[in-house]
C-alpha cells in the first residue's frame, strides 16, 4: 500500500473516532444523553462516562495496532515469514485484559442497576399510562400525595408531567393499547409502558424547568408525534400548580364568543374529552366515554388545556415562538411563574392549534378515516375530523383559552 | 480430466462417513435437535398460559386424567412394538418388520383419534380455540404434537407399503431405524407434555 | 424427505435374481437429464449452482433493501420530511430490516457456505442435494411473497421485531404483517434445511485426513453458524405460528384483554433475534480469517482459539438475549445477570480481532481489494463492538436503546462487519466462481467509496442517539435537534448525503462485474492469483461438476499451502517447491474411478412452489389454499417416488458407453 492510501486509512479511522468526540459539538439538544439534571440520571452518567472513555482508548489501541501492522508488515520485498500458529502466553494475555477491563465495568453497572430500581424511599406517585399517540398522567389522591402535597382530590392530566423539584416521583408506567416506553434522557433512562403490566420509574430533577422526552418504542403510525415533557417546578410553585388543577370549572361569561365556544365543545368534543365540572343546559353534570369511540378507550383530560403549553402528544406548542422561547429557556429562578401563567390569548400558537381542529388526521397521522371503522371494530385509533365550520372554530379557541 | 468417469444418481450413503454414521441417521438426529427447541417454545407458552382462563373453563375442570392416561399408554406402547419392527429389520424379516410397523401405526392411529375424541369432548365442554389463553395454548402445543403423530403414520404407512414392494432404495434396516427415532421422540415429547400439562395442576 | 436422498446404486427385486438399474428402479416421472440451457438451472442438484443463485438472488434482494434504506434517509435529510407517508416510512424500515437480515445477509452466507464448504473439506457435495435445491426455492419463493405485499395493499408495518400488540389486526388491519409472518415461515425453511444439510456435510463428508482442527475456517464458521440456526429458527417459528394464529383464526396468544403478556413475543424473537445476530456475523469472520492469512502470507494466528471462540460466541450468545429488553420491565436481577453475560461475550469477540491483528504482524502484507474489505472489516467491527460493550451496561443502555446510537452500533456491526466480509469475499472467490477476477482498479474505488459513504451515514448516528434522537420516527422536529452548526439536522444531513456516497459505491461493484464479464481485454484469471492456503482452491476454475477427479488426503491444516510451499530444514526459509498448476495437475493424475454424483431433479422446485400457494391461500381463499396443499402432497409424494438416475441415454454428452452404460463422460461446467 503507498503512503497516500496510508494515510487515508488512518485518517478515516482517526475520523470515525473524531465523531465521537464531536458529538458536544450540539448544543443544548433537549434530549441529549450525555447532560443529565437529576440524580438518576447522573447515576447513569457516572457511570456510561468512564464505560466510553475505556471503549475509546481500547479502540484507540486496536486502530494503532492495525495501522502499524499495515504499515511496518507491508510487502517490501522480504521472505515469506515464518508459519507460526501463535504464542499461547501471548493469547492468554491478550484474553485476560479484556476480561479484566470487563470486570471493573461490570462491578459498577450490576451496583447501579439495584441502585436505579430503588423504590422503597418514593416521596410522589403518578400513574402515567400510554395510549396512542399521547401521554395521560394520574395523580392519585393518597397516601404521601394527599398527605404532603395536597393533591387531595386525583389530579388527571396530559403531555406535561409535572412534579415539584427534589423530590423522589415514582412513576407507574402502563398502556391501554400497544407498547410505548418513557423517557425524559436528562431525568433517567427510558422504561417501556406494557399492556397489561405497571413497570416503575423514578424521577427526580434538581432544577426547575421543563425537559422535553419521546416515546422511544415504536407503537404505530404517530410515533414519531408522541412527544412528552417533564415540568419541573419549585415546591412553592408546585403546590400553587395542583390548587389551580383542583379548583372548579367556571363557565365562561354568558354571551362572550367563549360560551358560543363551549357549546360547541359539548356538541363536537366532549363525547371523547373530559372537561370536569362541565355542565348540560339542565345542569347536569357531562361525563365523557371516550371507550364508545376510540380504540385505547382514553382521550386527553382538557380541564386545565392551557396551563400546559404543547397539545396533540406534545407535538406542537401552545405558545408563539416567542412565547415559548421566554417559558423554556427561562432562568430556573423565573421559571415557575412563567409556566403557571398558562397560554395567553396574545401568546396563543393560533395556527397550530387552528390546523388540528380543522382536520387532526391531516395534521398528524391517525387511523381515523370513518369508512376505514370496520377493520378497527368501530372505534378511531387517534382524533377524526370533525368537519367544523371556520366560525365554530373561532368560537372553539376562544373557549378553549378560558381552560387554565 | 475428460476421462474421468461420472455416474448421477448413485449411492453415496453406503460410502465411509467421517463419523461412522450414516448421512441420513445423523440428518435425523439433528433434525430432531432443532424439533426439541420447538416443543421447549411450545410448552413454554402453555406454561406460561395454562392459569389465564378468563371466562373459560378450568384445566382441572375438563382434564379427564383416565382417559388421558390410557390414551399415553397406548402411545409409550407403540414405542415398543416399533422397537421390535427395528429389531426385525435389523434381522432381515420382512415379514415381522411390516407387521410391527402396521401395529405401531394402528397405536399411533389409536392415540390421535383419542385426542380427536378429547379435543371435541373440551369443545362441548366450552373450551374453544379462542375461548381463552389457556385454550389457544392447549389446544395448540397437543395439536403441534397430534399434527407429529400422523405425520408419523403417514411415513409408517408409506414405509410399510416400500418394504412389502420392496421398494426400499438404501438400507432397509437403516430406514427402519430413522424413522423409529422420529417415533420415539415425538413419544418422549408426549410424555413430557402429559406430566406438565396433565398432571401437574394449574 | 430426508430419508430417500441416495438410493442405492442397485435394487434386488424379490424373486426374480435380475438386477434392476436405479433409473428404473423406482418412481413415476424420469429425472430430468443434463443439459447446459437455462432449464438446467431450475433442476439442478449441484452445490456450486446453488450457491451461484443463492448470491443472485441474494443479491437482487440487497438492493430491494438499500433503495428502501435510501428512502428512510432522503426523508429523514430535513425536519419534517415529506418523501414518505407516516404509513409508507412504518412499511419502509420494516421491510428495509426483513430484507436485508433474511433476504441479503443469511442468504448471501447460505451463497458461500453452498459454494465453499464443500470445496474446503474435499466432498463433492452436500450431503442432501435435492434438499439443498429445495432450501434454495424456498428462500427465493419466500423472499418475492414477502415483497409482493408491496403491491396487495402495502407491506408490514410493525417493524422487523413485530412487537406485540402492535402487530394484531387491530393495530395493522391490512395484509402487510400476514405477508411477514408467512414468508418468513418459508424462508424459515430454508434455513432449517439448509443448517441439517450443512452440518451434516461438515461433519460427515470430510475427506480423509481432514480433522475438525484441520477444516479451513470458513467452514468451522459455518458449522457454528448452521447449528445456531438449527436452534434459533424453530423459536421464531413457534412465535410466528401464535402470531398468524392469532391474525388468521382468532388465538388469544397476544391479546391484552384475555390476559397475555406482550412480552412472550419478545422474549420468543429474541431468543432467536439474538443468535441470529451472530448467524449473521460469523460467516464474514469466518470469510475475513480466510483472507487476511493469504495477503499476510501467515497463518491464522491462533487458528484453534479463533474456532473455539466461535463456538464459545455460539453457546454464550443463547445466553444473551434479554438485553434488547432492558428498558422493558424485567426487575433488575435478570437486567444485572443479562448484562453481564453480554458483556462475557465481548471476550471471545475480542479475541478474534486480536487474532486478526496478530495474523498481520510480522507478516508479508499485500493489499489487493479482498484484503482492503477484510481490514475495513477489522476496524469497522471493532467500532461496532466497543459501542456494543457501551450498551452492555443496562443503565446506560437505557438511555441508548431505540434511539440511533443503536442504529449506529448495529450498522457497524452488519454492514461495516459483515456486509464488509461478504465483499471480501466476492472479491476473493470470483475467480474461482467465474474464472475470471474482478478489475482491482473499480474494486479500490468500490472498496473507498463504500468506507467512506459508510462512515459518513452510520458514524453521525451515534451522536444522533446520544443526543436523543429515537429511531423508527417518520419525522424530527427542529425543536428537539438542539442549536449550533453541528446540531441534529447538521449530522441528519450528513448522514443522508453519506448514504448517497455508499450506494455509489455499491454501483461500483456492479459496474466492475458488467465491465469484468462484458469486457473483452479482462483475461482469464491464474489458477491461484492470491497464492491461497485452504483446499477449494486446489480445484479448476470454475471447479468441474465433481469438484474433485481424486479427493485429496488431508495432512495439514492449509493444505495447499503445504502443497506449495516447504520449508528448508536447516535455513528455515520457506521456499515454494510446486506451482498451483503442479499441485492440481499431480492430485488429478489419478483420478477416481467411479465418481457418483447426484441427479437432477424436478421436484424441489415444484415443493417450493407448493409453498407461496398456500400462503396466499391462507390470506385470500381457503380453496386456493387447499389447491396448494393437495398441490403439496402431490409434489411430495412424487419427490418421493423419484428414481434414483436420469436415465442412461439422457446424458449431455452421450453416453460413452463404459462400465454398464451408467458411468457418463461430463464436459466441464464453463
Amino acid at each position: 500500500m503507498n503512503t497516500k492510501s496510508r494515510r487515508r486509512w488512518l485518517g478515516g479511522a482517526s475520523a470515525a473516532l473524531g465523531l465521537l468526540v464531536l458529538a458536544g459539538c450540539a448544543k443544548d439538544a433537549p434530549q441529549d444523553t450525555w447532560q443529565p439534571a437529576g440524580a438518576n440520571a447522573e447515576k447513569i452518567d457516572n457511570l456510561q462516562q468512564p464505560v466510553f472513555l475505556v471503549a475509546g482508548i481500547v479502540g484507540v489501541i486496536v486502530f494503532l495496532a492495525v495501522g502499524w501492522a499495515v504499515f511496518r508488515y507491508r510487502d517490501r520485498g522480504q521472505g515469506i515469514p515464518e508459519q507460526t500458529h501463535g504464542k499461547p502466553a501471548l493469547e492468554i494475555t491478550l484474553t485476560v485484559i479484556p476480561v479484566l477491563i470487563l470486570i471493573g465495568v461490570a462491578i459498577p453497572t450490576a451496583s447501579t442497576i439495584f441502585d436505579l430500581a430503588k423504590t422503597d424511599d418514593t416521596e410522589m406517585i403518578v400513574n402515567v399510562t400510554g395510549q396512542q399517540w399521547w401521554w395521560e398522567y394520574d395523580y392519585p389522591a393518597n397516601g404521601d400525595n394527599a398527605d404532603r402535597y395536597g393533591i387531595a382530590a386525583p389530579i388527571v392530566t396530559s403531555g406535561q408531567l409535572v412534579i415539584p423539584e427534589n423530590t423522589k416521583v415514582l412513576l407507574r408506567v402502563t398502556s391501554r393499547d400497544v407498547i410505548h416506553s418513557y423517557w425524559i434522557p436528562k431525568l433517567n433512562g427510558k422504561k417501556d409502558s406494557v399492556p397489561g403490566r405497571v413497570h416503575p420509574l423514578r424521577l427526580e430533577a434538581s432544577q426547575p424547568g421543563i425537559y422535553a422526552g419521546q416515546c422511544t418504542e415504536f407503537c404505530g403510525l404517530s410515533h414519531a408525534y408522541m412527544r412528552m415533557e417533564t415540568v419541573v417546578l419549585s415546591r412553592p410553585d408546585f403546590d400553587a400548580w395542583v390548587a389551580n388543577q383542583l379548583s372548579s370549572y367556571t363557565p365562561p361569561a354568558e354571551g362572550t364568543l367563549a360560551a358560543e365556544g363551549e357549546s360547541v365543545f359539548i356538541a363536537q368534543c366532549a363525547r371523547c374529552h373530559q372537561v370536569n365540572g362541565l355542565t348540560n343546559s339542565d345542569g347536569s353534570l357531562i361525563v365523557s366515554a371516550p371507550e364508545q369511540y376510540v380504540v385505547s378507550g382514553a382521550a386527553p383530560n382538557l380541564t386545565y388545556l392551557m396551563t400546559r403549553n404543547t397539545f396533540a402528544g406534545a407535538s406542537w406548542d401552545l405558545l408563539t415562538p416567542a412565547c415559548r422561547e421566554d417559558v423554556w429557556n427561562a432562568d430556573p429562578s423565573e421559571f415557575g411563574p412563567k409556566y403557571l401563567a398558562g397560554v395567553s390569548e396574545p401568546c396563543l400558537n393560533q395556527k397550530d392549534l387552528r390546523e388540528w381542529l380543522r382536520n387532526a388526521p391531516e395534521k398528524k397521522p391517525m387511523y381515523a378515516d370513518p369508512t376505514k371503522l370496520q377493520e378497527t371494530d368501530g372505534k378511531y385509533r387517534g382524533m377524526p375530523a370533525l368537519g367544523l365550520t371556520e366560525d365554530q372554530i373561532d368560537a372553539l379557541v376562544a373557549y378553549l383559552l378560558e381552560l387554565k | 480430466m475428460a476421462d474421468t468417469a461420472v455416474a448421477h444418481g448413485a449411492d453415496h450413503g453406503a460410502h465411509h462417513t467421517s463419523t461412522g454414521l450414516s448421512n441420513n441417521k445423523l440428518g435425523m438426529w439433528i433434525f430432531l435437535g432443532s424439533e426439541c427447541l420447538l416443543f421447549g417454545g411450545l410448552i413454554s407458552t402453555y406454561m406460561l398460559y395454562k392459569g389465564r382462563v378468563g371466562e373459560g373453563p378450568q384445566p382441572d375442570q375438563i382434564y379427564d386424567i383416565p382417559f388421558t392416561s390410557v390414551s399415553s399408554f397406548v402411545l409409550l406402547m407403540s414405542s415398543l412394538t416399533m422397537v421390535l419392527a427395528v429389531s426385525a429389520a435389523h434381522r432381515n424379516d420382512d415379514r415381522n418388520t411390516n407387521l410391527w410397523l402396521t401395529v405401531t401405526a394402528i397405536l399411533g392411529a389409536t392415540f390421535v383419534g383419542g385426542q380427536v375424541y378429547e379435543f371435541t369432548a373440551f369443545y362441548r365442554e366450552g373450551l374453544g380455540f379462542t375461548t381463552s389463553l389457556f385454550g389457544s395454548s392447549f389446544y395448540t402445543l397437543t395439536g403441534f404434537h397430534g399434527v407429529h403423530v400422523t405425520v408419523g403414520i403417514i411415513m409408517l404407512m408409506a414405509l410399510v407399503g416400500m418394504v412389502r414392494r420392496n421398494r426400499i432404495p438404501g438400507s432397509k434396516a437403516e430406514t427402519v431405524e430413522m424413522i423409529g427415532l422420529y417415533w420415539h421422540f415425538v413419544d418422549i415429547v408426549w410424555i413430557v407434555i402429559f406430566t406438565l400439562v396433565y398432571l401437574i395442576p394449574a | 424427505m430426508a430419508i430417500i436422498e441416495r438410493p442405492s446404486t442397485e435394487v434386488a427385486v424379490p424373486g426374480t435374481p435380475t438386477v434392476v438399474k436405479p433409473s428404473e428402479a423406482l418412481g413415476v416421472f424420469k429425472r430430468p437429464a443434463a443439459t447446459s440451457s437455462w432449464k438446467d438451472w431450475l433442476v439442478t442438484v449441484d452445490h456450486k449452482k446453488l450457491g451461484i443463485m443463492y448470491g443472485v438472488a441474494a443479491f437482487f434482494f440487497f438492493i430491494v433493501g438499500g433503495l428502501e434504506a435510501v428512502l428512510i434517509r432522503l426523508q429523514l435529510m430535513g425536519p419534517e420530511g415529506k418523501v414518505l407517508s407516516a404509513d409508507q416510512y412504518n412499511q419502509m424500515f420494516t421491510m428495509h430490516a426483513t430484507t436485508m437480515v433474511f433476504l441479503f445477509v443469511m442468504p448471501m452466507a447460505a451463497a458461500f457456505a453452498n459454494y465453499f464448504v464443500p470445496l474446503q473439506i474435499g466432498a463433492r457435495d452436500v450431503a442432501f442435494p435435492r434438499i439443498n435445491a429445495f432450501g434454495f426455492w424456498c428462500f427465493l419463493f419466500g423472499g418475492i411473497f414477502l415483497n409482493t405485499s408491496w403491491f396487495l395493499g402495502g407491506a408490514a408495518d410493525g417493524g422487523w421485531f413485530m412487537y406485540a400488540p402492535n402487530s394484531s389486526t387491530l393495530f395493522s388491519p391490512t395484509h402487510g404483517i400476514d405477508f411477514w409472518v408467512l414468508g418468513l415461515q418459508i424462508t424459515g425453511i430454508a434455513s432449517l434445511t439448509g443448517s441439517i444439510n450443512l452440518i451434516v456435510t461438515i461433519l460427515n463428508m470430510r475427506a480423509p485426513g481432514m480433522k475438525l482442527m484441520r477444516m479451513p475456517i470458513f467452514t468451522w464458521m459455518v458449522l457454528v453458524v448452521q447449528f445456531l440456526l438449527l436452534f434459533a429458527i424453530p423459536v421464531i417459528t413457534v412465535a410466528l405460528f401464535l402470531l398468524s394464529f392469532q391474525r388468521s383464526f382468532d388465538a388469544t396468544f397476544f391479546d391484552v384483554a384475555a390476559g397475555a403478556d406482550p412480552l412472550l413475543w419478545q422474549h420468543l424473537f429474541w431468543i432467536f433475534g439474538h443468535p441470529e445476530v451472530y448467524i449473521l456475523i460469523l460467516p464474514s469472520f469466518g470469510i475475513v480469517s480466510e483472507i487476511i492469512p493469504v495477503f499476510s502470507k501467515k497463518p491464522l494466528f491462533g487458528y484453534p482459539i479463533v474456532a473455539l471462540s466461535g463456538a464459545a460466541i455460539g453457546f454464550v450468545g443463547w445466553g444473551v438475549w434479554a438485553h434488547h429488553m432492558f428498558a422493558s420491565g424485567l426487575g433488575p436481577v435478570s437486567v444485572a445477570v443479562f448484562s453481564l453475560a453480554t458483556m462475557a461475550i465481548a471476550v471471545p469477540t475480542g479475541v478474534k480481532i486480536v487474532n486478526w491483528v496478530m495474523t498481520m504482524w510480522g507478516g508479508k502484507l499485500t493489499f489487493a481489494t479482498p484484503m482492503l474489505f477484510a481490514i475495513g472489516l477489522v476496524v469497522q467491527f471493532t467500532i461496532g463492538g466497543l459501542s456494543g460493550v457501551t450498551h452492555s451496561v443496562a443503565p446506560s443502555d437505557t438511555q441508548q436503546t431505540d434511539t440511533y446510537y443503536i442504529v449506529a452500533h448495529f450498522h457497524y456491526v452488519l454492514f461495516g462487519g459483515a456486509i464488509f466480509g461478504l465483499f471480501a469475499g466476492f472479491y476473493y472467490w470470483w475467480p474461482k466462481m467465474f474464472r475470471k477476477q474482478l478489475n482491482e482498479t473499480l474494486g479500490k474505488w468500490n472498496f473507498w467509496l463504500m468506507v467512506v459513504g459508510m462512515n459518513m451515514t452510520f458514524g453521525p448516528m451515534h451522536i444522533l442517539g446520544l443526543q436523543g434522537q429515537p429511531r423508527r420516527m417518520q419525522v424530527w422536529t427542529e425543536a428537539r435537534a438542539g442549536e449550533g452548526f453541528f446540531n441534529l439536522g447538521f449530522w441528519n444531513m450528513i448522514a443522508s448525503l453519506g448514504s448517497l456516497i455508499l450506494s455509489l459505491g455499491i454501483l461500483f461493484f456492479i459496474i466492475n462485474v458488467v465491465y469484468t464479464h462484458k469486457s473483452k481485454k479482462v483475461a482469464i484469471a491464474p489458477l491461484d492469483p492470491w497464492d491461497a492456503r485452504s483446499l477449494e482452491w486446489m480445484t479448476a476454475n470454475p471447479p468441474v461438476e465433481h469438484n474433485f477427479d481424486s479427493i485429496p488426503t488431508i495432512d495439514h491444516l492449509d493444505e495447499f499451502f503445504h502443497r506449495k510451499y516447504e520449508q528448508d530444514p536447516n535455513t528455515h526459509e520457506i521456499k515454494q517447491v510446486a506451482s498451483a498448476e503442479e499441485v492440481l495437475a499431480d492430485m488429478n493424475a489419478h483420478p477416481d474411478e467411479h465418481i457418483h454424483m447426484p441427479s437432477r431433479s424436478y421436484w424441489p422446485i415444484l415443493v417450493a412452489l407448493a409453498l407461496p400457494i398456500i400462503c396466499y391461500g391462507l390470506i385470500y381463499n381457503r380453496m386456493l389454499m387447499a389447491v396448494g396443499a393437495a398441490f403439496l402432497l402431490l409434489t411430495m409424494f412424487g419427490w418421493a417416488m423419484e428414481p434414483a438416475t436420469a436415465p442412461d441415454d439422457d446424458f449431455d454428452p452421450p453416453a460413452s458407453g463404459e462400465d454398464g452404460g451408467h458411468t457418463k463422460e461430463l464436459a466441464p461446467l464453463g
